[in-house]
């Protein structure tokens, strides 16, 4: 049960990123929703799976998951760079935060 | 250095003090508080995105908030700060460095382009 929260949170996560690139380019009411409700409703589903699962590794997954996607999403549908270096310096921040993330606090 | 790496760092700062805000509050003006920087971090957010893309911008977003939950642990909070852990941040301060050296080089190709 715990994972379906964090799956879901993660993918609100992930609008709320797609949100987040249409509204830096054009300041709509419904990309504003996309974005902030995105990342909104992404917290929202995160928190009840504290309840079934540890804090650290239900964070791990969330923003590995969310933030690997708003990538992988903002490079194959919005022509962002895939360049060597950026890729390995983004995939650094992603192993970076999440091993972080799962040592947790 | 280009002026939207300015938001990436109002960004960063902003969501650092939400962050800690979020842990220490205690009155409902710190929840407005709050509110306010967390509002401001969305700002910056999108207007770093205006110019540089969204995926890099994103990926330093999630590092700052990581790296600084983990380094206020340490400094207000009492925890340790074990090599695995700061193995971690030094990877992720060499992703961030990396994106940062991505960056000047489009900028060159640019400025190269248009003479």
């Amino acid at each position: 049960m715990g994972w379906i929260f964090v799956l879901l949170a993660s993918a609100c996560e992930i609008t709320g990123g797609i949100g987040l690139h249409y509204f830096s380019q054009r300041r709509t009411l419904r990309n504003g929703l996309v974005y902030f409700g995105g990342l909104g409703v992404s917290l929202a589903l995160l928190y009840p799976s504290f309840q079934y699962l540890p804090v650290s590794v239900a964070y791990a997954v969330w923003t590995g998951i969310g933030t690997a996607g708003i990538v992988i999403v903002n490079m194959m549908f919005f022509g962002e760079s895939k360049n060597g270096l950026r890729l390995a310096s983004l995939t650094a921040i992603i192993i970076g935060v999440v091993g972080l993330k799962a040592m947790g606090s | 250095m280009n002026k939207a790496w300015v938001y990436v760092i109002l960004t960063s700062l902003s969501e650092l003090v939400w962050i800690y805000g979020f842990n220490t509050a205690s009155a409902w003006w710190h929840w407005m508080l709050i509110i306010i920087f967390l509002v401001c971090d969305l700002h910056f957010l999108a207007k770093a995105c205006e110019t540089l893309p969204t995926g890099t911008v994103y990926a330093i977003f999630a590092a700052t908030g990581t790296v600084g939950t983990a380094v206020m642990d340490v400094f207000m909070f009492d925890q340790s700060l074990g090599l695995g852990k700061l193995g971690f941040i030094v990877l992720i301060i060499a992703g961030v460095i990396g994106l940062k050296l991505t960056d000047d080089k489009k900028d060159e190709e640019q400025s190269k382009g248009a003479v």
